[in-house]
């Protein structure tokens, strides 16, 4: 039965117009998605090649520089930005401090677009303050991105609805299903087998849909299997199963092609489009994020307190003109107790504020965990989860970039303060020496097998109720009616 | 005969279950929505009044000092939150919240409340114009989707037909019937959002003017959506097949079309990364504006203009503190670089716009949601605003210090401080929107693209409906 069921639904699928131009839409849509995202990826790239390039560049003068003034020569630079200068090497030449596009980034824009890529920590700087938000337009922000991962949410579920609607529906509305019913096989299973079929040939589609745009956009399929791309895959199924599954069970209740369209379509709207906007208010109304404005404000009051102290250390307009501190030759001690007292005075900042902006970090980060729990109760925003964690895009890629440019930038302070307080000059030797950034990317896959499950989950619930449905009640009622 | 075929089109649908329980769903998100805004206004709106509040405080009660110390400390300006952003919250997520006002920088706002959220809260929150811009064209292509295909399904096609009824009064009188629920819906929750706004105190800028004009606003984007439903629906003659394509055009209206355009938007007029910006404007800083005129030349061409104009030889004999003066037009110098580039920002910010108005022809959502949040006075346009008034305050505010120590010290006297009659002799920052009106001639553009679409569609409906 299985065998006949097989060929003849095969059959009126390939012939099926309808089928047809649906597969072709999907598949215009992956193309088109995947080069928005590719497109953002590029930027980001080209971004942070170019400011390497600057940097590298600057580098070569700065050597240059080194040399002319080791070898005497007179040089149009004030003397506190000479860079033999630590402190003018520590913060006229910061390194470039990248979070490199993931393999798969294109697939979600994700937060991306919100937050900047590289950053150039300097030595005076305070990276605890920097500001990590790219300057973009809130608009392009409030509507977002056609990526791929817009078609994988929103727009597939619907192709899914358009394919499987009418499966059992469609028959009964012919007058063929008693003669189905006459088959020595239960309806139930007959249908499985239909929506089994359906889901084996949209997922050739989608397979070949994401492969080919990612293979178009310069994405080796091969290269990046075990970097996503089998997770891509998998989670996309799964999604794809998913609804499927939905499909499943509303045909099984035996209701009509209208009916069934429409009580599909209300289940799109809700899970898609009205359960995410409900659980984020929801997150915000019992866990709402910490106060920023209550923040500034504590800020600024232990400003004022650290202002006095400092102002005990060193006067405040050296403190914010330290090009008015002219170093001489020959009066190398003027100059160690000034930087010394210089950085003792910013460290009271830091001892001041840092215990402030870690309290309210991990607020932040509580906050943002128990959000994260609450994706369970969609599958849009599981895959959601899914898609921005192998595009290496969700706001805990970003969290986790943060931490590291603070580790570099104080790294790169404890290469320099020791440069400082022994008044060494800088030379080719040491500008060889100085730290570079190398990003670690955060292990993504084991929230990857939570997020699949949980869907799978849901499909093999959805799934089993359309059997209890069917053994139960629906049986007599199908075919009666 | 229109207002018996609308009151019949009325009955039909109230009567119906599935747009009963569509109503009631929407009526109770919309109530939900309304209360979450409401206290969510109440609760940003406190915090930031206390924090400008605590902010002039800390200002005010500064010991003396050194007035370019106190310029360095700094002050912050915080963005009001308007009243009708209970309804429409625009980019206000996507905006920071404060800027910080010190000497020699001009910065960007800071704290976007979007960047302290998870992936989440990319989905929209279950604010009012989440259901009135996604939620109730839904509604409307529900309701409508089988206005003409039903009367042939049910076979009343013909009878209605004998009536000698012409076809254009039927589709007038399903207009009709599809419209006015709908819009005694909105008319409903601006009504009911007008109380809440005016009966709650310190709501400075709360006007019924502009609440009801973003109620019209509202009410042509429906007359859109009801002309639309009924196109298809007259031209289908199947029920299914209207659902499906009114569906479809639903996506690309209100989903595919506004990111398919941000992201070409993007595309074409991108923005600099913040690092390129700054360190833009620190060459020109350090160079000149446009490579001329660099501070360190400026300054001596300074000091030697003013030894000339007072007739001394030395800083020591002015009459008043070179430093103080010197800083003054050193913070001015600086300005202008920074004005230079914020307003290349803004270009870029206003190409992109003009082409958001060009892709409103493929998408009525794109000038509806333009309008609405200029009205609510939470968009891109409105933060500029502030930020261009945060600026201006803050270069008087330098101006007062930087002269206070120009004019009551001598030169070379750091150790000159002022005390807190100078603080609070400068005012607090107050930032007054642009009125009602100003907005109103702003967006004119988009107002007509919408009217347009609305004779469009107006024009489509008759064309089609000229045989039943």
């Amino acid at each position: 039965m299985f065998k006949y069921n097989f060929k003849y639904e095969w059959r009126t699928l390939i012939r099926d117009r309808w089928v047809q131009s649906l597969s072709l839409l999907l598949l215009a849509l992956c193309l088109f998605a995947s080069y928005n995202g590719k497109q953002k990826v590029n930027k980001r790239n080209q971004d942070i090649a170019q400011a390497v390039t600057e940097v590298e560049e600057g580098d070569v003068a700065m050597l240059s520089l080194i040399d002319s003034i080791q070898a005497g020569l007179p040089v149009d630079v004030p003397s506190w930005r000479q860079p033999v200068q630590p402190t003018a090497v520590g913060n006229y030449h910061p390194r470039v401090v990248a979070f490199p596009a993931a393999p798969l980034a294109s697939v979600a824009t994700g937060q991306s677009d919100l937050f900047t890529h590289y950053v150039k920590p300097t030595l005076s700087g305070e990276a605890m303050l920097l500001n990590f938000t790219e300057l973009s337009s809130p608009v392009q922000l409030l509507f977002g991105s056609f990526d791929l991962s817009f078609v994988l949410i929103y727009i597939l579920p619907l192709i899914v609805i358009a394919f499987t609607y009418n499966i059992l529906s469609v028959e009964r509305e012919r007058g063929s299903l008693r003669l189905l019913a006459t088959q020595p096989m239960k309806l139930v299973h007959w249908v499985l087998q239909k929506s089994t079929l359906r889901f084996a040939l949209l997922s050739l589609i989608l397979g070949a849909g994401i492969s080919l745009s990612l293979m178009l956009n310069g994405i080796s399929l091969t290269a990046t299997w075990n970097e996503g791309l089998s997770q891509l895959l998998a989670l996309s199924l799964a999604y794809l199963l998913f609804w499927f599954a939905l499909s499943f069970l509303v045909n099984l209740l035996g209701r009509s092609s209208a009916v069934n369209a429409i009580s599909l379509l209300g289940i799109w709207i809700g899970l898609v489009l009205l359960v995410p906007a409900v659980l984020n208010q929801l997150s915000n109304t019992i866990y709402p994020v910490p106060s920023r404005a209550r923040m500034i404000n504590d800020m600024r009051v232990l400003k004022s307190e650290a202002d006095k102290q400092q102002d005990q250390i060193l006067a405040e307009y050296l403190r914010s003109h330290p090009e008015l501190v002219s170093v001489e030759a020959g009066n190398e001690a003027t100059a160690y107790g000034w930087w010394q007292r210089y950085f003792a005075s910013q460290d009271v900042v830091k001892e001041r504020m840092q215990p402030l902006l870690e309290e309210y970090d991990g607020q932040l980060n509580r906050q943002q965990q128990w959000v994260s729990q609450l994706r369970v109760l969609s599958p849009a925003v599981l895959m959601q989860d899914g898609l921005q964690n192998i595009s290496g895009t969700a706001s805990s890629h970003y969290r986790d970039y943060r931490q590291q440019v603070i580790a570099f930038a104080e790294g790169w302070r404890e290469f320099f303060l020791p440069l400082i307080f022994k008044d060494k000059k800088v030379d080719a030797e040491i500008v060889a020496q100085l730290p570079e950034f190398q990003y670690e990317p955060t292990r993504s896959g084991q929230l990857f097998g939570a997020n699949l499950l949980y869907i799978l989950l849901y499909s093999g619930l959805l799934i089993s109720l359309g059997f209890g449905l069917y053994n139960s009640v629906r049986r007599e009622k199908l075919l009666l009616s | 005969m229109i207002w018996k075929i609308a009151r019949k089109e009325i009955k039909e649908t109230l009567r119906e279950g599935r747009f009963r329980i569509a109503g009631i769903i929407v009526v109770a998100l919309l109530s939900i929505a309304v209360v979450i805004s409401y206290n969510y206004y109440n609760y940003v709106q406190k915090q930031h009044a206390q924090a400008s509040s605590n902010a002039r405080n800390l200002w005010t009660s500064q010991d003396e000092k050194n007035p370019h110390s106190a310029a360095h400390y700094g002050t912050y300006a915080f963005k009001p939150k308007s009243p009708l952003s209970l309804i429409d919250q625009g980019v206000d997520k996507f905006t920071g919240i404060s800027i910080f006002l010190e000497a020699h920088r001009r910065n960007e706002a800071q704290f976007m409340a979007a960047a302290d959220q998870t992936g989440l809260a990319r989905f929209g929150d279950l604010t009012p114009d989440f259901i009135l811009l996604f939620i109730i064209p839904l509604l409307i292509i529900l309701m409508g989707y089988n206005s003409f295909g039903k009367e042939r399904e049910n076979g009343t096609l013909q009878l209605l037909q004998s009536q000698g009824v012409s076809p254009r009064k039927v589709a007038l009188g399903k207009w009709l019937g599809l419209y006015i629920p709908i819009s005694l819906l909105t008319l409903g929750l601006f009504l009911s959002a007008g109380v809440m706004l005016a009966l709650t105190p310190d709501f400075g800028l709360f006007s019924w003017t502009a609440l009801l004009l973003m109620a019209l606003v509202y009410l042509i984007y429906y007359g859109v959506f009801a002309n639309l439903t009924l196109i298809v629906s007259a031209w289908t003659k199947s029920g299914g097949l209207a659902l499906v394509l009114l569906l479809s055009l639903w996506i690309i209206t209100c989903l595919a079309a506004p990111k398919a355009a941000s992201n070409f938007a993007d595309a074409l007029y991108p923005y600099p990364t913040r690092q390129e910006f700054m360190a833009s404007v620190t060459q020109d800083q350090q160079k000149g504006l446009d490579g001329h005129n660099p501070w360190n030349e400026e300054a001596k061409r300074l000091e030697k203009e003013t030894l000339n104009k007072y007739g001394v030889d030395s800083l020591h004999q002015l009459p008043f503190n070179f430093d103080g003066y010197r800083m003054q037009k050193g913070e001015e110098h600086e300005a202008e670089v920074y004005f230079k580039h914020y307003q290349l920002l803004k270009a870029q910010f206003q190409q992109q716009s003009r082409f958001y108005s060009l892709s409103a022809a493929a998408s009525p959502y794109l000038p509806a949601r333009f309008l609405s949040m200029a009205i609510a006075r939470t968009d891109y346009g409105l933060h500029w605003d502030f930020a261009d008034a945060a600026e201006r305050y803050r270069l008087k505010m330098m101006e007062a210090l930087n002269m206070d120590f120009a004019d009551n010290s001598a030169y070379g006297n750091w150790a000159y401080k002022a005390d807190q009659a100078l603080w609070e002799g400068i005012p607090d920052f107050s930032y007054t929107p642009p009125s009602l009106g100003q907005i109103a001639l702003s967006h004119l553009s988009n107002f007509l693209l919408l009217i347009t679409w609305l004779a469009v569609s107006f024009l489509g409906l008759f064309w089609i409906t000229r045989r039943i």
